[in-house]
């Protein structure tokens, strides 16, 4: 059952359309990631659900209430903001303790709540300090500690990782969806991180413009993107996008990389002879001794956990290739490389969009 | 002898005042020729300090520096045969783009022709080439980069500075150009020192890059050094993404095994065989000592010592594994898809080549892998 | 190197010194008239050399002028508690106004709100002169003329202005998402204006509310043309020491110490919030 909802969504600043009707569920107890580029739209979104901003058009139903006109004091939600968005006139102890100073609760068991929910995020020794003597790490504990505290039925997390260091912001990658699934809340997680959106999402809304241009499982957005853009989006190295004109004969849908044959996986019946783009992921390639098609080694840029090398085909054409660290880069410039046929993504090179494989035969394009 | 020298370079902010700063302490760096070096750490480390020295930006409070065996420490920027690409772009706002890249070539009096066939190039490789004819402000943030990058690379320099080049760059764009970049600088045998903050780009273009926190160079070496051999805690924890798994243990020995233990709940026992007899010495001596296994060494396994899986995480080319272990986390790394949810319980499999011992007074490395540092 | 910056101290205490020179000399001087009779004041040349009296200060607190050829009452304490009364109640009614407002601009941008704002400030810019004397009329009709409440109602336009657009901008440079986070957290509008924009803006409200206390206090040209005598500010009260029989400038010296202790000693006072307020910008999440 859908906990949140929400239905056709529109806002425009000054003529600028930043959401064009949006319609999301979340159901109890569920995480969504909110996926885009600045300027998607997500942060506005988030803040229409919080109440801070009212939409143009639309409805926000939370809990099977209309919440659309209601103030953000009533909706009974926490919030966690990128900038972290601190009292600094506020202890850390108070700045959490905000969340509960409105209710009737008495003062001895709003100390209790904040210790505990204090304790849970490690830090309880910094409870008297102001913002401004906190770590960033700290900051962004007691931001979270506040939306957590009052144990809201809606949390939404507004980009909290953005600014903190690579080594916290990795900790608490791990630790997030474990916090929030002993909560039960229902979180909406807004992201510009596709690795953040892929570990914390069950699923995930890509927004574009202001438009949702898909949604679904990490699994999905990475192995079946809906476009080339989100294709890009998602994964580092990013993917390697090939212009190719596919054929077809007994053998199925191929093309042709440094003169040797590529299969695609599937069927695609009207693909053959249309201009396509093909997306090999990097890591997805690999170096071979038999088969494959021919390349030239152009650099290798290694990175911690794998080695990236950049490798040209025969006509020029700049490829990607990503190993576990612990493979080797073959010797020597010339090499051939291989991918498997149901790696190969095949996008329509006019609209960018993703060619499903059918079986049935009747659809081809699917639809975003 | 190496193209640029530095020698027990110090450089103090506000000296002899209250607010002095010790910004760069007693630096030894030599870059050979062709070479790329990073100068890589968080910010207020002293690298940013160390580059604007060698530009010749900051006066240097003592030491020496040399070019060619030049020394340099009291020559004028533009004298020392250096070229910069500036973190913040620095692009002169009323020429476009293309005047931008070209502007020291003409300088150099290069025909017209030569100098528009090098811009087209660098233009091309820099993915910049539609916009060759706007102005600066006209283009974004990390387009703007990758034009203050071209005017420095395109120039014939000694050296190359280049501070934070990638910082601004356009995620897609930066596997790509890393190769490209390092394609580039190989090819036409530049040598360049970049600063950077991001290991992962310092790993990808440096041949060689030195470490530094609080104005101290903790190491110098190859990327693969800093992965297998780093020379203390802080290197080990530093470079490396996610970051090694580091525990406190205690070191104990018995006839045919040696025992780490972990915590309150897990010891490790390896049979003393895999060690060097140095090294059992060095540990014993020690009794308690600082263990750091790489995400990327520790392994789920059929057998183990027993850990609780708390994340899993698939990003789509690796997993990240993390488990409660020996009373803290412990996180693992796979290159495919691992099944187990949070709450089941995994065995984790480690392997004494894959272990680094620190010293846990120094923080300095005693072991890699069962031999001594 | 050392050389250089060693030089470079000296070279910027100089500067410094030569600039509090030029700031503070008028101030000295003029401490240094009050101290000295008409005559040792205008001798020619002028010599720093004279033995101090507090005759000026005692002629002043006694509320009589005397010179050598007559002498007069003089009531410049009157003066000084009418410039008191005037600025205070002008400030505080400015403050009452002027914070809300300024919230108001500063957070609710609505259709014409900045002309509404631009408006308020470019009274500031009109001559008084040209105010004045329609509300002179407007004034003795309605009965506010030479009245408290008639001069502290004129007296708006110079404070209001001020404090409006002074405290918008500490206003605005708070994080709107400090404030969302307040009404997220369970609290109204009204909580997080008093609990979180109010005490982030302290400092800024100080600053400006300083200022137009300054200005209120310097005016001069209002109080001319509104006020008799019993309701006269220091400004215009001064222009009793030029007599018919010749300026006193050791009694005028003084009366200005006098006048301006209290901004002075107001200004010292507050330096910390003035600095903090009118270089800084206010806070930052």
């Amino acid at each position: 059952m859908s906990y949140l909802d929400l239905s056709n969504i529109r806002k425009s600043f000054e003529n600028e359309t930043v959401l064009d009707g949006i319609s999301l569920s979340v159901p109890e107890g569920g995480t969504l990631v909110l996926f885009g580029k600045s300027g998607a739209g997500k942060t506005v979104l988030l803040r229409t659900i919080a109440g801070a901003i009212d939409p143009d058009a639309g409805s926000v139903t939370i809990g099977g209430q209309d919440m659309t006109t209601v103030p953000p004091e009533h909706r009974g939600i926490g919030m966690a903001f990128q900038n972290f968005a601190l009292f600094p006139h506020m202890s850390a102890f108070d700045n959490i303790a905000s969340s509960l100073t409105s209710r009737r609760m008495s003062a001895s068991e709003i100390k209790r709540k904040v210790q505990d929910v204090a304790e849970l995020l490690k830090i309880d020794h910094v409870l008297t300090h102001t913002p401004k003597a906190l770590s960033n790490g700290q900051k962004q504990r007691t931001a979270l500690a506040r939306a957590l505290v009052s144990e809201p039925k809606v949390l939404l997390l507004d980009d909290p990782l953005r600014n903190v260091d690579a080594k916290l912001r990795f900790e608490m990658r791990l630790e997030l969806p474990c916090l929030l699934a002993d909560r039960g809340a229902t979180v909406v997680y807004v992201t510009q991180d596709y690795k953040e959106a892929m570990a914390l999402g069950e699923r995930i809304a890509v927004l574009d413009q202001g438009n949702i241009v898909q949604i679904g499982s990490p699994e999905d957005i990475y192995k079946r993107p809906a476009n080339t853009e989100i294709a890009q989006l998602f994964g580092d190295p990013t993917v390697n996008l090939l212009d190719v004109v596919p054929q077809e004969d007994e053998r199925g849908l191929h093309a042709f990389l440094s003169d040797q044959r590529v299969d695609f996986h599937g069927d695609f019946p009207g693909v053959a002879g249309r201009d396509c783009i093909v997306g090999l992921r990097p890591e997805a390639l690999s170096f071979t001794q038999n088969g494959g098609f021919p390349v030239t080694i152009e650099a290798v840029t290694p990175f911690n956990e794998k080695t990236v090398t950049l490798v040209t085909t025969l006509r020029g054409r700049e490829i990607l290739v990503s190993q576990p660290a612990q493979s080797t880069v073959p010797e020597g410039p010339e090499q051939n490389i291989t991918i498997s046929a149901q790696d190969a993504i095949l996008f329509d090179r006019q609209t960018g969009k993703r060619l499903e494989p059918v079986t049935t035969g009747e659809r081809v394009e699917e639809a975003a | 002898m190496s193209l640029l020298e530095l020698n027990g370079v110090n450089k103090i902010y506000n000296p002899g005042s209250a607010h002095a700063v010790h910004a760069v302490q007693n630096l030894d760096l030599s870059v050979e020729k062709g070479e790329i070096v990073a100068l890589l750490g968080s910010s207020g480390c002293g690298k940013t300090s160390t580059l604007r020295m060698i530009a010749g930006f900051e006066e240097a409070s003592s030491g020496q520096m040399a070019i060619n065996s030049k020394e340099i420490n009291r020559l004028p920027p533009a004298k020392r045969g250096v070229a910069m690409a500036f973190e913040g772009y620095s692009l002169y706002p009323p020429l476009s783009i293309r005047e931008n890249i070209a502007f020291a070539l003409k300088a150099e009096k290069m025909p017209a022709t030569e100098v528009n066939k090098q811009v087209e190039a660098i233009a091309a490789l820099l993915e910049i080439s539609d916009f060759l004819d706007k102005r600066p402000n006209a283009i974004s943030g990390g387009q703007q980069q990758r034009a203050s990058l071209g005017r420095s690379l395109i120039r014939k320099a000694d050296l190359h500075l280049l501070d934070e080049p990638m910082g601004q760059l356009e995620p897609q764009l930066r596997a790509l150009l890393r190769g490209r970049i390092k394609h580039y600088i190989k090819q036409h045998n530049l040598t360049a020192i970049l600063v950077t903050h991001d290991q992962t780009e310092a790993n990808a273009l440096a041949d060689r890059i030195a470490v530094m926190e609080g104005g101290v160079l903790q190491q110098f070496d190859t990327p693969e050094n800093l992965k297998n051999k780093p020379a203390n805690i802080f290197t080990g924890a530093f470079i490396g993404e996610p970051p090694m798994n580091l525990f406190e243990a205690g070191a104990a020995l018995n006839d045919t095994e040696i025992h780490l233990r972990l915590g309150d709940d897990v010891k490790l026992e390896f049979p003393k065989a895999r060690f060097s007899p140095e090294l059992i010495e060095r540990v014993l001596t020690n009794k308690s000592v600082v263990v750091g296994i790489r995400p990327h060494s520790v392994h789920l396994a059929e057998t183990g010592h027993p850990a609780e899986v708390y994340a899993n995480q698939w990003l789509g080319d690796q997993t990240h594994v993390a488990a409660r272990f020996a009373g803290k986390s412990i996180v693992s790394v796979a290159h495919d898809r691992v099944r187990c949810g949070p709450g089941e319980q995994v065995n984790v499999q480690i392997n004494p080549e894959d272990l680094h011992i620190f010293d846990p007074a120094t923080g300095a490395a005693l072991s890699h892998g069962g031999v001594l540092a | 190197m050392d050389h250089t910056s060693l030089l470079e101290r000296w070279l910027r205490r100089f500067a410094l010194a030569l600039i509090v020179t030029f700031f503070m000399f008028p101030i000295f001087w003029i401490v240094l008239m009050s101290l000295q009779t008409n005559e040792t004041i205008l001798r020619s040349p002028p010599s720093m050399a004279f033995v101090p009296t507090f005759d000026n200060y005692l002629a002043i607190l006694a509320g009589r002028l005397d010179s050598n050829v007559a002498s007069m009452g003089i009531d410049f304490l009157n003066n000084l508690m009418n410039s008191i009364i005037l600025s205070v109640s002008s400030v505080a009614v400015a403050l009452c106004l002027g914070v809300p407002a300024a919230y108001a601009f500063a957070r609710h941008k609505f259709r014409g709100s900045e002309d509404i704002a631009f408006t308020l400030l470019s009274f500031r810019f009109a001559p008084p002169l040209l105010v004045l004397l329609p509300l002179t009329l407007y004034f003795q009709q309605i009965g506010l003329a030479d009245t408290y409440l008639g001069l502290v109602w004129v007296y708006q336009l110079i404070c209001l202005p001020l404090i409006l657009w002074i405290v918008r901008g500490y206003f605005e440079d708070i994080s709107p998402d400090i404030e969302y986070a307040y009404r997220i957290a369970g609290h109204s509008w009204f909580a997080t204006f008093r609990k979180i924009a109010l005490p982030l803006a302290g400092p800024g409200i100080a600053a400006a509310g300083l200022l137009a206390f300054i200005f209120a206090w310097n005016n001069f040209i209002f109080a001319l043309v509104l006020a008799s005598a019993d309701k006269q500010p220091v400004t215009v009260g001064a222009l009793a020491f030029v007599t018919a029989s010749g300026i006193q400038y050791g009694q005028i010296a003084a009366a200005v110490v006098l006048s301006i202790a209290p901004t002075l000693a107001l200004a010292l006072w507050a330096q910390r919030y003035l600095v903090e307020g009118l270089s800084l910008g206010a806070v930052k999440g």
